[in-house]
This record gives structure tokens, C-alpha cells and sequence, in this order.
């Protein structure tokens, strides 16, 4: 049953015009090629094996911890930091300056030199600096409310209650994850040609999941600090239930656009995935039988689903009556032969809100692991050669291949405030991206190039006075301003995933479109908006702990069905 | 200190933004600064004279006045990375002969894009001066420059061509960056003015604060 990748699929993949809208892209759901799935199946398929050599933590909580992740021929070790801190310095916000715990991935076992060296650095995080032992650089601070909640129940010989972990789903939640050559750690491409780092932020994956562990000792360690010997160790069933948090905001937006081909490579991935499962003749019993399944169970995940952001709440006020519809039709309908599955997503669309479309579309590739676990290998970006620009295109084909992919931009009036009312800047305060109003914040002269709609209408513009046998270095040479979009333009020629097909600077953006689809790409779920620009998540909720990976269905975003709420 | 070779990257990059260079030329500076970082030679340094230099200069001054051999500047003095950009850009020209490139400044930034046109074309580019020169067959560079030439920031006259790949040891990759503070918090200086000075409108709205991030 292994695909030949070559072969193009006879349902086609869908249109970048349909997929690279903002609206459906913040509808994206985990799935299997999400990228904390492709870490846990790699760690149990290659029976990683894992240690703590070092917990040196007071019963104030002060201290550190290394955690080994021994893959076949490497170790890499978590370098976790724990701290004391007081109350009101303890902020999610990109602009703190201390936090619960601190952390950093190490490649390799840390010497007690490296952990001297580490002390200095990474407890202060973005004013520290870490060299290319480092992988990533991460901090987190606790859910004051569920921590004090489970240690003193735990202290007190009690079990917590699971309403009060379901209602926040985490005991820390991280507030950035640094990786890729930030503050001096390695370069992505320093280890990219490791097999367990081919596909894209498995280092970050891997640290947040070892801190997932470190959390649940540590609160297990304070509980027996205050309890004594009374204290009880904590039911490994509730354990499970508790993931990590995560508090992302705008500085992950901007990504998607800054890495058009690695965008690209991750959308035609899954769309690859689902085209060759809606390409699928007939489904089996037991194939069926495990989409009904979880179909059910994200039914559940739907309910235990919570927000109070006004735009969530409708989403899911959508979302559970169309899933509940779309279980009801896949309970009865003939999902065994005559591409069933192409028939499902067709009925989906005319069935189904886009995020219930969604939720499906990455539903029918969970019974497939083997036809669509391949593409993950495909979803890094490893090319150099598209950053050149091809300076002997002719400008007629340039023109065309404009008006193909960004002529919905030639029909707004970028002159219009709601079409530019927005800019994307970066703030001085804190180097970090922010989202400003154009027209009344002093920002327009520290706009980032992040509106290709915007800049593609503006090359079209100026290309109008150009012959179209004449060659784009000319144009360039007296256009410089347009070099930007013209790399853009020539990048999605190759990689037609790769452009969002929307306004990025319009006075409606919701940049959690933008958040959410990067944190489904993730593996995360239940997001919960803030604001319009900042998201809070839980990874690896469910998920199995080191010990559990040989004994755990690798479908574990999906709640159990017994978690439904009464 | 070392850096890691995207950070070089960005940072060089915000560095030419901040000095007046169109986002894509800004692109091309940060990427030539990582490439020549990774092979050792001191292409920071070298973008920090030119940032200087040519603070806000208009590129049509300091770019080339046209795509056919010779190139030469408007105001006399080629800036190395529109040089550069345009080398590679036009890539396929070499193939109808060698390009003199007059009078360029920094020309070390000049190399990275001799690389990436050598890559793209797929053979052997050179880069040739009086007493030395630079080869480049796309996966690796090779430097004979004994009078030290090519690291001058004074301008020379060089000439590109199709040619054959350097003999002995090519430049090795170090995958990380050794540039020195000074320089590095040049880098800084200039990049500083790519950031918007924050006002209390923009705490609020910005990063979309105002709801409590504590549970």
C-alpha cells in the first residue's frame, strides 16, 4: 500500500484559491502529520529510551533538573531551571523578565561546566546567549489556580479533581520557544540532516514534551515537600489528562509569511493527504470503523472545547452541531466503496461550516498512517536555491503569472483605509512584531513587508509601463523597491501553498487565523482565543509521558469518549 | 562570541533596511552576510563600511546604470551588494561573456553572488583582479588573494567570468559566525532603526494586551 510519491493522485488536490484563505486557514485541525504526532511516533517507533540523571530541586522549588531523550545513536537532555517567583512578576507576555521554570534543549549530556554556564544564561532568557550545544531556549510559568489546586491535593493524600484540570488543561504553559540559531543556539541547519529532526520543530516538540514531564515531577515534588507523609503520588490516569499550555501571540503570525516554501511544504503535505484518501476506491471494515471512532471522540473534543472569546464561541457554536451532523450522516452512509471518502467531503461541503470541513479533512487521513506518514519527510524546507531570483523571466510572464495567483488583489483599492488599515511593525520596546493601526499610531515608516496583496497590486501597477520582452533584472535594477514581491511572486510559481490569498493588512484581519493554523500544524488543539491576537493552546494534552509511548495508541489528541463532560 | 548564521542573517539584514535599502536588497545584503560569516571571511564588517557609507544613498547613484559589460555607478563608486544582486540576477549573461564590474566598493559582498550564480548556471564562475581572485563552482569558494585585496573596503576594478573551479583547499564552512562586538553592535545600530519607538497607544493595541494572562 505504499504510494509512489510521484504519482498524482486522481482526485486532485484542492486549489490554493479555496485552501489559502485566511477564514479556512484558522479552521485547520491537528492531524496525523501534525509535528508533535510525527515526534511521538518516531519515539515509539525507534523505542527512544529515557532518563532523569539530575533533580536537584529545594522544597522551595529552587533548583534544576536534566531530562534524557536517548534516541538510537544521540541524547539530547532538557536543562530545566525551577524558580521562585513572586506573584506580580509572573506575566505571559513576551515582555517579562522572569518565569516559573526556564529551560533549554542540549545536544548531548551536559557537563556540570555546561550547567554553570547554562545557570547564567538561561534564566534570563533573551539576555542571555547560548551557544550551538543548545537546540532551543524556553521558559514557563504556572497555572496558579491548577498548581496550588493539585499540590495541595496531592500534599493532602488526595487525588485532584479532574472538572478543575479540565477546565484549565494545564499546570505550566510555556510563553516562547526558541529555536533555530535564536540568542545563539544552533542553526536549524546545523541538525537538520539528523533523521529525528527532518521534519520541521521537532526540537521544539521534543522540549516541550520533556517538560511536560519535568512539570508533573515538580508538582509532585512540592506536593510531598508540604505533605510529607501524607502525600500521595498522582494517578497517572489524571496525569495524562494534563498537557502544556502555551501562550502564543503575534510574533508567530508573521512566520507564514516570512517562510513561504516551508508554509508551502507543510499545506501540500496534508492536502497530498487527503487527495490520496479521497483517491481511495473502497475503505475496510476496521478503516471505517476507526473514523467512526474518532469521529465520535472529537464530537466530545468539541464539547470539553472552551472559550469565552466572543469569535470562538461562534466558531464553536458551528463546529458541535455540525460535527454532530456529520457523525449522524457518517453512521448511516455507505463509507465502504465508490470513493467513499471523496463522497464524504464532497457532501462536507455542502453539508458543513469550513471548520467542521476541516475537522473531516483531517479525520479521513487518521485510518491511513500508512499511506500519508510518509509526506511528514517532506514538510521541512530544505532548498536554497529559491531565495535566487530569476533575473531572465521575461516581464510578460511575470505579468501573467501576477495575475493568476494575486489578481483578487487588483480588485481592492489599496487607497481604501479598511484595505490598509493595519501594519505590521516591529517595536522597539521589546524586538518583538507587532500589529498596528496605519492611520493612527506613528508606525507606516516601520512597516514590515508582510501585505503580498498589497505589494503584488503595487508591482502589477508598476509593471504596466514595462514591455513584456524585457527581462526582470532590468526592472529591477530601476525598481529595487518591487524586489521583494518579485522573489514572492517567483517563489509560489514552484510552491503554490506557499501565499496566503488574503488581505493581511485590512482593518478586519483576525491574525489568530493566522496563529491558529501554525498551532494546528503543531499538533495543537482547544484553542482559545484571547484577543484577536493572541491564542492560548494545549500541547500534548492526553498525550502518553515517556514510560507510557510503548503502550499508547497513537491517537491520543482524541479525548476517550468517557471524558465527554455530564 | 559566536552567532549563529541566521541570526547573522537577520540581523544583517534589519541592518540594510535600517541604512535605506529596499526590503529586497536588504534580503540580499543579510544573505550575503551569512554566506561570507560561514566561510570565515569578514563580510560584517564589511556591510557595516558600506552601511555607513552609503547611509540612505538612492540606488540608482550606487547601482549599476545598466545590465551590459561594463558596469559602472552614477556617482562613481559601485555599491557591492546591487552589484551582486544584479551578477545574480543575470546570471545566464556570463554565458555570452565576461562582465567588468568598475569600481566597486567592500568587494568581498561581491562573492556570495558570484557563488549563487556559479550554483544556478552550474559550473565554475570566477572573479578575477589584479593579483587575485575568487572561484566558485556552487558548492564550494575558493580565495587566492595574496595581498589581501579582496577584504579592502577601497574600490577596484574586477571582472567575472566562466572559468574553472580553484585548486587546492576550498574555503571551509563553519557553520557559525565569529564577529566582534564592535562590529556586531554596529549591526545593532543600524537595525534599531527599523524598530518603531513605542508609545502607550501601541503597548495597548499592539501585541493585543489588556486581558490578563494569569490562571
Amino acid at each position: 500500500m505504499t504510494p509512489d510519491p510521484h504519482v498524482t493522485p486522481p482526485v486532485a488536490l484542492r486549489d490554493p484559491r479555496i485552501v489559502m484563505r485566511l477564514e479556512r486557514l484558522g479552521s485547520f485541525h491537528q492531524s496525523r502529520l501534525s509535528f508533535m504526532r510525527i515526534l511521538t511516533r518516531r519515539m515509539t517507533r525507534e523505542h527512544w529510551q529515557f532518563s532523569r540523571p539530575v533533580f536537584q530541586i529545594d522544597d522551595h522549588g529552587v533548583g534544576h533538573a536534566v531530562y534524557c531523550a536517548h534516541t538510537p545513536h544521540r541524547t539530547y537532555s532538557l536543562v530545566a531551571f525551577a524558580h521562585d517567583l513572586p506573584a506580580e512578576k509572573r506575566s505571559d507576555r513576551v515582555i517579562a523578565e522572569a518565569w516559573d521554570s526556564t529551560f533549554t534543549l542540549f545536544d548531548g549530556v551536559p557537563t556540570a561546566d555546561d550547567i554553570d554556564r547554562l545557570r547564567r544564561n538561561i534564566p534570563v532568557q533573551e539576555a542571555g546567549r547560548v551557544t550551538q550545544a543548545e537546540l532551543s531556549v524556553s521558559r514557563a510559568n504556572r497555572s496558579v489556580r491548577l498548581w496550588e489546586h493539585v499540590v495541595s491535593r496531592l500534599a493532602a493524600g488526595q487525588q485532584p479533581d479532574v472538572a478543575e484540570i479540565a477546565k484549565v488543561g494545564y499546570l505550566m504553559r510555556t510563553t516562547a520557544v526558541y529555536g533555530s540559531g535564536k540568542l545563539g543556539a544552533a542553526d536549524r541547519e546545523a541538525i537538520a540532516n539528523r533523521p529525528e529532526f527532518s521534519a520541521p520543530f521537532q526540537v521544539e516538540m521534543l522540549s516541550v514534551f520533556l517538560t511536560r514531564t519535568y512539570v508533573r515531577d515538580l508538582a509532585q515534588h512540592m506536593a510531598n515537600a508540604r505533605g510529607g507523609e501524607a502525600a500521595v503520588t498522582l494517578d497517572p490516569a489524571i496525569a495524562r489528562r494534563i498537557g502544556i499550555g502555551n501562550s502564543t501571540g503575534l510574533g508567530m503570525a508573521p512566520f507564514l509569511i516570512n517562510h513561504p516554501v516551508l508554509f508551502n511544504n507543510w499545506i501540500t503535505a496534508r492536502e497530498t493527504a487527503i487527495a490520496r484518501v479521497r483517491s481511495l476506491p473502497n475503505a475496510s471494515g476496521a478503516e471505517v470503523a476507526k473514523f467512526r471512532d474518532l469521529l465520535a471522540r472529537s464530537v466530545v473534543s468539541a464539547d470539553l472545547w472552551g472559550s469565552a472569546h466572543p469569535i470562538q464561541v461562534e466558531k464553536l457554536d458551528q463546529l458541535r452541531p455540525d460535527l454532530a451532523k456529520l457523525r449522524d450522516h457518517a453512521d448511516t452512509a455507505d463509507l465502504s466503496s465508490d470513493t467513499p471518502w471523496d463522497r464524504l467531503m464532497c457532501w462536507a461541503e455542502q453539508q458543513l461550516g469550513i471548520d467542521a470541513q476541516e475537522c473531516l479533512a483531517s479525520l479521513i487521513l487518521e485510518p491511513y498512517g500508512m499511506l500519508v506518514d510518509d509526506l511528514a519527510d517532506q514538510m521541512s524546507d530544505r532548498s536554497t536555491d529559491h531565495f535566487r531570483i530569476n533575473g531572465s523571466q521575461s516581464l510578460g510572464e511575470l505579468k501573467t503569472h501576477l495575475q493568476s495567483v494575486y489578481g483578487w488583489a487588483t480588485q481592492l483599492d489599496w487607497a481604501q483605509k479598511p484595505h490598509c488599515a493595519r501594519a505590521w511593525y516591529v517595536s522597539e520596546e521589546k524586538l518583538e512584531p507587532r500589529l498596528g493601526e496605519r492611520f493612527e499610531e506613528p508606525i507606516a515608516d516601520y512597516e514590515q513587508p508582510l501585505a503580498p496583496g498589497r505589494d503584488a497590486a503595487a508591482l502589477m501597477a508598476a509593471l504596466q509601463d514595462w514591455p513584456d520582452d524585457q527581462p526582470v533584472a532590468a526592472f529591477l535594477l530601476r525598481e529595487p523597491l518591487h524586489r521583494h514581491m518579485v522573489r514572492r511572486a517567483q517563489i509560489v510559481a514552484n510552491a503554490p501553498y506557499s501565499e496566503i490569498r488574503d488581505n493581511t493588512i485590512s482593518a478586519d484581519l483576525l491574525p489568530i487565523d493566522m496563529l491558529r493554523c501554525k498551532l494546528a500544524f503543531f499538533g495543537a488543539i482547544h484553542f482559545d482565543p484571547r484577543s484577536d491576537r493572541w491564542v492560548r493552546i494545549c500541547l500534548y494534552g492526553n498525550a502518553p509521558y515517556p514510560e507510557d509511548l510503548q503502550s499508547s495508541p497513537e491517537e491520543w489528541p482524541y479525548p476517550p469518549l468517557d471524558a465527554a463532560l455530564p | 562570541m559566536t552567532q549563529s548564521l541566521n541570526e547573522i542573517e537577520a540581523l544583517a539584514k534589519k541592518a540594510a533596511r535600517g541604512a535605506g535599502k529596499a526590503w529586497g536588497m536588504a534580503e540580499e545584503a543579510g544573505k550575503a552576510t551569512r554566506v561570507l560569516s560561514d566561510l570565515g571571511l569578514n563580510g560584517a564588517a564589511a556591510l557595516v563600511d558600506l552601511l555607513g557609507r552609503n547611509d540612505g544613498a538612492d540606488h540608482g547613484a550606487i547601482a549599476p546604470q545598466g545590465t551590459a559589460s561594463p558596469w559602472s555607478s552614477a556617482s562613481g563608486t559601485l555599491c557591492p551588494v546591487a552589484a551582486g544582486a544584479l551578477l545574480s540576477d543575470c546570471a545566464g549573461q556570463l554565458e555570452g561573456g565576461a562582465i567588468e564590474i568598475q569600481d566597486v566598493s567592500h568587494p568581498v559582498l561581491l562573492a556570495p553572488f558570484v557563488a549563487m550564480a556559479a550554483g544556478h548556471l552550474g559550473r565554475p564562475i570566477m572573479l578575477s583582479w589584479v593579483g587575485g581572485k575568487v572561484a566558485a563552482d556552487g558548492a564550494a569558494v575558493w580565495l587566492d588573494d595574496p595581498n589581501q585585496r579582496l577584504s579592502s573596503f577601497e574600490p577596484m576594478t574586477l571582472t567575472c567570468a566562466l572559468g574553472q573551479a580553484g585548486q587546492g583547499a576550498p574555503l571551509a564552512a563553519m557553520g557559525r559566525g565569529r564577529i566582534d562586538g564592535a562590529t556586531w553592535d554596529a549591526l545593532n545600530r543600524f537595525a534599531g532603526r527599523t524598530y518603531a519607538p513605542a508609545t502607550e497607544l501601541s503597548r495597548q493595541l499592539g501585541a493585543g494586551a489588556g486581558n490578563s494572562d494569569n490562571d
